[in-house]
């Protein structure tokens, strides 16, 4: 069999690897940015969220317990995720770049043992979000009424660890997820920011 | 120094990080069950199954193929390591870095770059250490005795060359101020599917270039086939990061090459693949059978072969709505690192420990006890993950199953994986019993030539 002489060749061989490789290397890490702007500034006429310092407090937080482990953060252009991630009747909006572009740390995740949150903002109150983190699996008397399959089934770690400090900046991240489309509106047509409570 | 030193280290600390690596799987997956479990803050999930996946590829199979290289490419090249010296200072380096990044984890300190948790400084310390690691690939390949270099040798230096952009792009530049939002997501799947892609792929491939034809003692059944499966690799695979986003906030059509492209990776794989059946079907038949070794590397082969068909499969836009974000995930990546690259690591270390230390394998019937369990375990394991993913996918489809009636109906799939995962702990457990008996010598002197 014929040999070539890249293969007697160290230094040959070393830089058509490398070569070979950079086309893609390029190709798919600086390419992108420059021909697809969404992915890194807003091209929306909406402004994106800028993070409030107990916020970017939160999301130090999320990142330490690596919640994106258990929870993705996007509505894939799917119907089945923009259902079952909506809120009441109202279809959750499919995620797109620009919303993320004032994320420091992306958190798109790869595995949903827990659901989406990228719309989670403003479906449960601070309250609920203080008794879950508590405990998720005993949300204690006022959410009684969740008990049941949430004791037998929920898998999400307690974060009774947590300072109360802690809880309030990680529930304030959490309630500005999704905020940056504003989908769900009321019946004259006005969105509903109703998170804060 | 003496012979292999640095190779020996390399493997002995592998070992360790794989009993703990595998109990913290463990652990992670009855967690999954009895969330109760362990529930406080070192030990809340987020945190476990990070030191989990850091561990066993970084301290296990990464240390592991690093010092089967260590021991393969002196042999191939006909001449010592270039600095033993180098590679204990970088073995040193090395487990410093991980267990340091390992603590860091644990407390509270990781980066939001998946498989690149380890934070500043201990990744910087890493970066330390694969330059050490070039300089003793290339110092040795450079006072080689032979003209020629081997695929083994080609995929080294691929490794080396590839992992520097691959590691310096997720573990660094994505964290640059500036790089947010799904740029950054773009950077750090670049980087965490070419961890498996350019590191461990040409690492393991590279010893069983070595090991299937040594153990066989038959020679490689095609060159040509090597060098399809080299270069075509070399050029496809770093394209595909963004598959991990099909259907996701990123552009279309980066989606599509990121598609067209997985798909092409069948055919260096297959290039592979072939080459290593051929060199099995060319080889007698009681080489074929005989001992742990073979068997390893057959049964690795063949899991990387079903490995990179899923990979295509499910990088199908309509497949991907089904099985993308379930425990199908899961179950393909333990089949590359665990199914492939760890088989394949683990028959390197039967075959390179005797040798190294000149004693022989304490029991081949133990061995052969370890490849039946961890073959009958890894069959049921996988094949849950792959099953509850399609089954959850298809749950998730209807809307009116709520999230925690389809994490009920989950509970005995993960309970078969918790039971699984155990067995497959079990039987590397009776590995590394074999191999601490082989080192202290229990097994009796090896014949000198064979070294
Ligand atoms: C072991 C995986 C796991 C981890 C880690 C985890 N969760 Fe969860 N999470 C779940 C599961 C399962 C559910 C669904 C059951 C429930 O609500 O308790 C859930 C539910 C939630 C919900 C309610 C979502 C909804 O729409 O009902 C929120 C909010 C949430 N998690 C936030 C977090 C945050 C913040 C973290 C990190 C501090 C985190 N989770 C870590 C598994 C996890």
């Amino acid at each position: 069999m014929k040999k070539f002489a890249v293969e007697k060749n160290m230094l040959l061989l070393a830089l058509g690897a490398l070569a070979v490789f950079s086309i893609g290397g390029i190709g798919s890490t600086l390419i992108p940015p420059l021909v697809d702007k969404s992915l890194v500034t807003s091209t929306s006429d909406k402004p994106v969220h800028q993070y409030t310092e107990q916020e970017q407090r939160g999301i130090e937080i999320y990142k330490a317990e690596g919640c994106v482990y258990c929870h993705t953060q996007q509505i894939r252009d799917m119907v089945s995720d923009q259902k079952r991630y909506g809120w009441r009747l109202v279809d959750a909006a499919v995620s797109e770049s620009w919303e993320y572009t004032q994320d420091k740390y992306h958190f798109l995740g790869t595995k949903r043992t827990g659901p989406d949150l990228a719309r989670v903002g403003g479906k449960y109150s601070n309250q609920w979000h203080w008794a879950h983190f508590k405990d998720p699996r005993n949300m204690g008397e006022k959410f009684r009424s969740s008990r049941g399959p949430y004791e037998s089934s929920s898998v999400m770690p307690s974060f009774k660890y947590l300072t109360d400090e802690e809880i309030k900046d990680l529930t304030a991240y959490l309630q500005t997820l999704g905020r940056n489309k504003n989908w769900r509106v009321d019946s004259n047509d006005r969105p509903l920011n109703d998170y804060e409570d | 120094m003496k012979k292999d030193s640095a190779a020996k280290l390399l493997i002995y600390c592998s070992l360790g990080y794989l009993a703990l690596g595998m109990t913290l799987g463990i652990v992670t997956a009855m967690k999954l069950i009895w969330p109760a479990i362990g529930d406080f803050e070192i030990m809340s999930f987020g945190r476990i199954r990070t030191v989990h996946t850091n561990m066993v590829m970084f301290g296990w199979l990464l240390q592991a193929d690093l010092g089967l290289l260590f021991f393969i490419l002196p042999r191939i090249l006909h001449t010592k390591l270039f600095s033993e010296k180098l590679g204990m200072l970088m073995a040193g380096l090395l487990n410093v870095a991980l267990l340091g990044g390992f603590i860091g984890i644990l407390t509270g300190h990781m980066k939001n770059v998946e498989y690149g948790e380890l934070p500043r400084p201990f990744d910087i310390l890493i970066v330390v250490c694969w330059v050490l690691f070039a300089v003793n690939v290339f110092g040795t390949i450079a006072q080689r005795k032979v003209k020629y270099l081997y695929v083994t040798v080609w995929y080294s230096m691929g490794a080396v060359i590839w992992t520097t952009f691959v590691y310096l792009t997720g573990n660094f530049v994505s964290q640059l101020p500036g790089i947010q939002g799904v740029n950054q997501a773009n950077l750090i799947w670049f980087y965490v599917h070419n961890a498996v892609g350019l590191i461990f792929t040409p690492l393991g491939v590279a010893a069983a270039y070595y090991l299937i034809p040594k153990s066989l003692n038959t020679p490689l059944y095609s060159h040509r086939l090597s060098l399809v499966g080299f270069w075509v690799i070399s050029f496809t695979y770093v394209w595909t990061g963004a598959h991990h986003m099909i259907n996701g906030p990123i552009s279309y059509w980066l989606q599509t090459v990121a598609i067209l492209f997985s798909f092409s990776l069948i055919i260096p794989v297959v290039a592979v693949v072939t080459n290593f059946f051929g060199t099995f079907g060319a080889a007698p038949r009681q080489a074929r059978m005989a001992g742990a070794v073979p068997k390893l590397l057959l049964m690795g082969t063949i899991y990387y072969l079903f490995t990179c068909l899923q990979g295509p499969f499910q990088a199908i836009r309509h497949v991907n709505v089904i099985v993308s974000k379930t425990d199908w995930v899961v179950g393909h990546a333990h089949m590359a690192l665990l199914g492939a690259f760890s088989f394949y690591a683990m028959a390197g270390v039967y075959y390179a420990i005797p040798r190294i230390i000149g004693k022989k394998l304490y029991s081949e019937k133990l061995a052969n006890v370890h490849f039946w369990l961890m073959t009958l375990a890894t069959l049921p394991f996988f094949g849950i993950l792959w099953l509850s993913g399609v089954i959850q996918g298809f749950l998730w489809l209807n809307p009116e199953n709520t999230f925690l009636e389809t994490l009920r109906i989950m509970r005995p799939y993960h309970g078969i994986r918790m039971w699984s995962g155990a067995l497959i702990l079990a039987s590397v457990i009776v590995f590394i019993y074999n191999i601490m008996e082989t080192c202290a010598g229990k097994g009796g002197d090896l014949e000198s030539t064979t070294t």
